[in-house]
């Protein structure tokens, strides 16, 4: 983690030069490139690593208490790990689970906001309070709200009447919407596989779940359809092209640099939000006895997996990304 | 129409032509008369019953705490009242209002979430340009960098987070390198003191210009996205004319990454704004009261009548409701400039 710095110190130094000339323009950019990117480094350095390093070295350790109101720390190597990954039942269980959801969630989240913010993006009437509305889940997503709602247990008695079909969070309202329409029935002769029928038919049912999840990557999408030049659009038009192709053509590549955000954030956010089943594990093994050490062991092997999944994603993804640029 | 249009009546500034005007049937039958038309008609309509019924589902969970926070007590106990009150009132938003402090919450909240925001958008803007558009060594380490900053959430590092700004000592790292045996919270507090900087404002806004706030990781690699995707000539051709790398960025790239920046500021500001794992670390006294502290019930509305468990939890929702408020209109007036960016940016040509 230190390389960060020691690497830039050598790219400073590497070529000592005896006559004072002016530095080569390559060089210039690269000093200009650390200039701009000098407030993250140094924060980085100063305060973020000591932070993460504490909690990656008492993952190599045993924490004893004592008695008057501190602890030792005793060296145990990847004992911690080994224990995470063979001796708890359910760690793995639940992180190939979890990588398995994900699999299936990323792509209806991304799609679905992709196909949201280009309709926002068109001149439609009511746009801006459609965008308002769009907005609220990115505010409801955090701390304050959310800790609100978790002790929220109004909507039960106001729709007790009905019959209790509804739980306040919007799930029932689109669930009785769907299942109005028996999807994998209509679908069923299409053949298309049946894989992909059940795959669509489950991504209607938890739209409400999908919805929720996606205003953030709504935003997104839509201040980078705004960015795309619109004389592209112009210049597409009196060549003849349809809607159709002007989105594949046109929309698709120019917002593909978004698409691949998207991906990174929809990814972390899936990982890390309190909700998700290996961070409830980890959570509740960091209060079982002696089980701090153990939870940030297992909490940094999961991190490890999620950079492996981010970099595959990443490396994949990032053939197809188009950037108006040359390399 | 081959003919040359007659002038009926000419004064200085108005000129009135007789000419012959394509018939009206046959202008009707052009503008309606042809697929395009109506599938642009079928395509409108779509478009807008996909977005109400998106609306619907968002908003569903509303209709209730709405209602809920215009009702009194009475409504509670009162079995054939579902959404509307019988007996409507104020009372729960004067109450928040005037008892729970929310005006000096309000302020508060604005001004640090205002300083955040700007600073968070700021450092993101120039990280991302410094990782999108210059060559060095370790470009590819520090996009790691910022991609573990995303990876790890911010409540695994509770403790060790706090540690850092409590006794906020720079030099302590120095130490921390020098020997393994830095026994991380117990040599915090037994050695040299640092300075306290928690109860105040400085940890947040530290973290916000380091780019290492809540969800700032997004924001960077958002902007080095976009970045990437800003054509080299708009630079060269700034470079060529004699403008240095600073004043490129600050005249030429900035202005076109308006509606980047927007969303970068409005993400920043509301969840700044909602914010109660920072705040409750950080700024955890009475002294300054923020959005969390107006959540409660309020003194004159205590009761231990009948519907009181329904009642406080209506009340909590209202507290949440003026929360949000805020920033919905503060949304609505910012997504006007989503759509501004567009005319400064694109080369022509």
């Amino acid at each position: 983690m230190s390389n960060t710095k020691a690497v830039g110190s050598v790219a400073s130094s590497s070529k000592p030069r005896k006559t004072r000339r002016p530095a080569s323009l390559d060089k210039r950019k690269a000093n200009a490139g650390w200039f701009f990117v000098a407030p993250f480094v140094i924060g980085f350095i100063l305060i973020y690593i000591p932070i993460i390093f504490d909690s990656i070295k008492f993952s190599f350790h045993e924490i004893d208490p004592v008695r008057t109101g501190g602890y030792t720390l005793t060296w145990v190597g990847i004992q911690n790990y080994q224990k995470a990954l063979f001796e708890n039942a359910d760690f793995v269980k639940t992180l190939v689970t979890g990588i398995q959801q994900l699999v299936l969630e990323v792509p209806s989240i991304v799609i679905f906001s992709l196909f949201i913010a280009v309709l926002l993006n068109d001149k439609i009437a009511g746009r801006a309070a459609f965008r308002a509305i769009l907005f609220v889940p990115v505010i409801l997503s955090t701390g304050l709200i959310s800790s609100i709602e978790a002790q929220n247990n109004l909507s039960e008695f106001m729709d007790a009447s009905e019959g209790g079909i509804d739980d306040g969070t919007g799930q029932s309202a689109a669930a009785q919407l769907s299942a109005a329409i028996d999807l994998e029935a209509l679908f069923a002769n299409m053949k298309v596989g049946t894989e992909l029928v059940e795959y669509v038919a489950s991504a209607v049912d938890s739209i409400s779940n999908i919805i929720n999840r996606s205003g953030v990557q709504i935003l997104i999408f839509l201040a980078g359809l705004q960015s795309i030049s619109p004389a592209i659009y112009e210049s597409c038009k009196m060549d003849g092209a349809t809607t159709w192709e002007t989105f594949w053509k046109i929309t698709f590549p120019m917002i593909s640099p978004m698409i691949l955000v998207n991906a990174v954030y929809t990814i972390i956010d899936a990982f890390t939000a309190e909700s998700n089943a290996v961070m409830k594990l980890i959570d509740s093994v960091y209060s079982q006895p002696d089980g701090n050490v153990l939870s940030s062991a297992m909490a940094w092997m999961y991190f490890l997996v999620v950079i492996l999944i981010l970099a595959a994603v990443c490396g994949i993804m990032s053939a197809f990304v188009f950037y108006q640029r040359r390399d | 129409m081959n003919s040359q249009p007659a002038v009926k009546k000419e004064t200085k500034n108005k000129i009135r032509v007789e000419f012959d005007r394509t018939p009206l049937k046959d202008r009707l039958k052009a503008k309606f008369g042809n697929l395009a038309f109506y599938t642009n008609i079928v395509w409108y309509i779509f478009r807008f019953v996909i977005l109400l019924g998106v609306s619907y589902v968002v908003l569903y969970p509303f209709f209730t705490k709405i209602a809920a926070s215009f009702m009194s007590p009475e409504d509670f106990i009162d079995v054939t009242v579902m959404l509307i009150p019988k007996y409507p009132s104020l009372d729960q938003y004067k109450a928040i209002f005037l008892e729970n402090d929310y005006i000096s919450a309000f302020f508060n909240t604005l001004s640090l979430s205002l300083i955040s925001a700007i600073l968070q958008t700021f450092v993101s803007c120039l990280v991302g340009y410094g990782l999108a558009k210059f060559k060095f060594k370790g470009n590819a380490l520090v996009m790691g960098a910022v991609i573990l900053t995303m990876v790890v959430p911010h409540g695994t590092v509770y403790l060790s987070m706090f540690m850092q700004f409590r006794y906020f000592d720079l030099f302590d790292f120095f130490g921390l390198f020098e020997s393994f045996g830095y026994t991380g919270i117990i040599d915090a507090i037994a050695g040299n003191g640092g300075v306290q900087l928690t109860a105040s404002y400085w940890p947040l806004v530290i973290l916000s210009a380091t780019g290492l706030a809540f969800k700032n990781g997004l924001y960077i690699f958002m902007m080095r996205q976009f970045f990437r995707g800003v054509p080299d000539e708009l630079e060269e051709s700034a470079y060529i004319d004699g403008s240095g790398t600073l004043r490129t960025f600050l005249q030429i790239i900035i202005p076109l990454s308006v509606p980047m920046m927007i969303t970068i500021f409005l993400f920043a500001f509301s969840w700044q704004w909602t914010d109660d794992f920072y705040t409750n670390m950080f700024i955890s006294t009475n002294k300054i009261k923020l959005m969390p502290d107006i959540v409660g019930i309020p003194k004159s509305l205590e009761t231990t009548y009948a519907g009181q468990e329904l009642y406080y939890s209506a009340i909590n929702n209202t507290c949440g409701l003026m929360i949000i408020m805020p920033l919905v209109v503060m949304y609505l007036f910012c997504q006007r400039y989503l759509v501004q960016g567009i005319e400064r940016s694109g080369i022509v040509g």
